[in-house]
């Protein structure tokens, strides 16, 4: 399968801080790439240089093996898609002209197609009947879900998540992963970074367990659940499955 | 001659109604054009004041863009820092005396006010351009808009919704301060007024007149703008549709105040 995205000795530097310090890696067409690690760790730089909303310091990023520097924005944001942990809304936009808004300004769109379009994904996240509530009259779980009907009326090749169900209260964490884990079945390209690690476990191709800027593991979830073969993921592993109600461990 | 108080003011209403009704129309006239003028201005000093070149941005393009804050700043700074009766004596006197032209009042009026509005337009669109959360800019971004759309289309609606009652103000501001182009014969409220005042030596009567129309025009405008603000504050509800029928149903929801 064709790699969509690969990154080629990618460092990153804000400062003296090198946040990103050597990162090899590709997502191909079609998988689900889960991305874990603990925070600090330069998940979120990694994401944002993937689609330049940080510039690398050095190494370079490939989409569809061409690099994403020399690739004019408006066609690279178009074709790799992000979900954001706060999700970033158009506050002023109803969840319709969400969905529209960059259809028409970026795609060229006409108002109608892009309608059309909009209405088609809204359903696919069950969001259509709010298509005129504001984002502010929206719970967190279904702002998220606007969110990702957003990224995917722009026909995204990829779509990157940063921590999609962080922001959520627990009971609309599932709704969001639900909405993933059938795009994942429909065969879209996902980049996603989570602390949801049953969803990592079951829902992906493939876990990379990122530490203090580099890329420490990189296995079938199978792999690195249930045999990881650093001891740093291990401990990871072990604080994060903990879970909400581990707390009589910790005791 | 009237005897009272009373009698005097509804004499002078009498006699000179008609000039105290222009003198408000020449104020409210100015605050319009002043306000509006000094609003785009504002807006367009606001939008470059807070442009960002992306990294790869040549030094061309740098050196003019900083150039361009610079100016932009000096120029709220100066006109923050004077007062608006003495900008209209320099505007006024400056283009009759140094370049020879002999500016209409009237012109001088909308000239200063505008620009003196627009300085303190420019940084309350400022603050309410920096005010829209970064999320929405990088989601604007993401998405592939370029700087300009993103502006139009996300920021710059939310930015001027949230600055409205600021703006309001300096409409209302604009009706009161207007008054200080007397200094050039600008025929507005005030300068009527002290022309009346001067016939009948009555200065207290005519200016209790004056003050009436003032607040009245304040307080209607300052009403009308509480209005608008709450319509543009939009409505709290929205229609839901049912996916499967037609059906539709109000939801109603609870904004914290
Ligand atoms: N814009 C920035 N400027 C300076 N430091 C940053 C910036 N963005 C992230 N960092 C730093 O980079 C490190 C990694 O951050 P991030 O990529 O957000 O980690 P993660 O998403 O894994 O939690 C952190 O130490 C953070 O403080
Ligand atoms: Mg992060």
């Amino acid at each position: 399968m064709e790699n969509i995205i690969q990154a080629e000795g990618l460092r990153k530097r804000f400062g003296q801080q090198e946040v990103l310090r050597g990162i090899d890696f590709s997502v191909k067409q079609g998988e689900a790439v889960c991305l874990i690690g603990p925070s600090g760790s330069g998940k979120s730089t990694l994401l944002r240089c993937i689609n330049l909303l940080e510039q690398p310091s050095q190494g370079r990023i490939l989409f569809r093996g061409e690099d994403v520097t020399r690739i004019p924005p408006a066609r690279l944001h178009a074709k790799v898609g992000m979900v954001f942990q706060q999700f970033n809304l158009f506050e002023n936009l109803s969840v319709l002209k969400n969905c529209t808004a960059g259809q028409v300004a970026v795609l060229g769109r006409s108002q109608k197609e892009a309608e059309g379009k909009a209405h088609q994904l809204l359903e696919k996240v069950g969001m259509l009947p709010y298509r005129d509530a504001r984002p502010s009259q929206l719970s967190g779980g279904q702002k998220q879900r606007v969110g990702i009907a957003r990224a995917l009326c722009m026909d995204p090749d990829v779509l990157l998540f940063d921590e999609p169900t962080s922001a959520l209260d627990p009971e609309m964490v599932d709704e969001v992963l639900y909405v993933m884990a059938d795009l994942k079945k429909a065969g879209l390209t996902m980049l996603i970074v989570t602390h949801e690690m049953a969803f990592a476990r079951d829902a992906a191709d493939r876990v990379i367990f990122m530490d203090e800027g580099l890329i420490v593991e990189d296995a079938q979830p199978q792999l690195i659940f249930e045999q990881p073969r650093h001891e740093r993921t291990a401990a990871f592993l072990r604080r994060s499955m903990r879970g909400p109600l581990g707390l009589k461990q910790l005791t | 001659m009237p005897n009272s108080f009373f009698s005097w003011v509804l004499f002078l209403l009498d006699k000179y109604g008609a000039l105290f009704l222009k003198g408000a129309g020449v104020t409210l006239l100015i605050a319009i054009v002043g306000t509006v003028l000094g609003f785009i201005i504002g807006l367009g000093v606001a939008i470059v004041r807070t442009l960002q070149l992306p990294p790869q941005a040549n030094r061309p393009r740098r050196f003019f863009l900083g150039v361009s804050k610079w100016l932009l700043s000096a120029y709220i700074e100066i006109f923050r820092g004077t007062p608006m009766i003495v900008q209209a004596m320099v505007v006024y006197y400056g283009a009759l005396e140094y370049l020879g032209l002999d500016i209409p009042a009237l012109g001088a009026a909308f000239l200063v006010v505008s620009v003196n509005t627009g300085a303190y337009m420019a940084e309350i669109l400022r603050g309410g351009i920096l005010s829209v959360d970064k999320g929405q800019k990088e989601a604007a971004t993401a998405i592939g808009m370029t700087h300009w759309q993103m502006m139009t289309l996300v920021i710059l609606p939310q930015a001027v919704k949230n600055t409205l009652p600021s703006v309001g103000n300096e409409f209302v501001v604009n009706i009161k301060d207007s008054s200080v182009l007397n200094v050039i014969s600008v025929t507005e409220l005030y300068f009527m007024s002290k022309s009346a005042a001067g016939t009948y030596w009555k200065y207290f009567e005519v200016f209790f007149i004056t003050s009436v129309i003032y607040f009245v025009l304040t307080f209607t405008i300052t009403r009308l703008l509480r209005l608008l603000e709450k319509k543009l504050s939009g409505s709290d509800s929205y229609t839901i549709y049912g996916s499967q029928s037609h059906s539709k149903a109000e939801i109603k929801i609870q904004q914290p105040h």
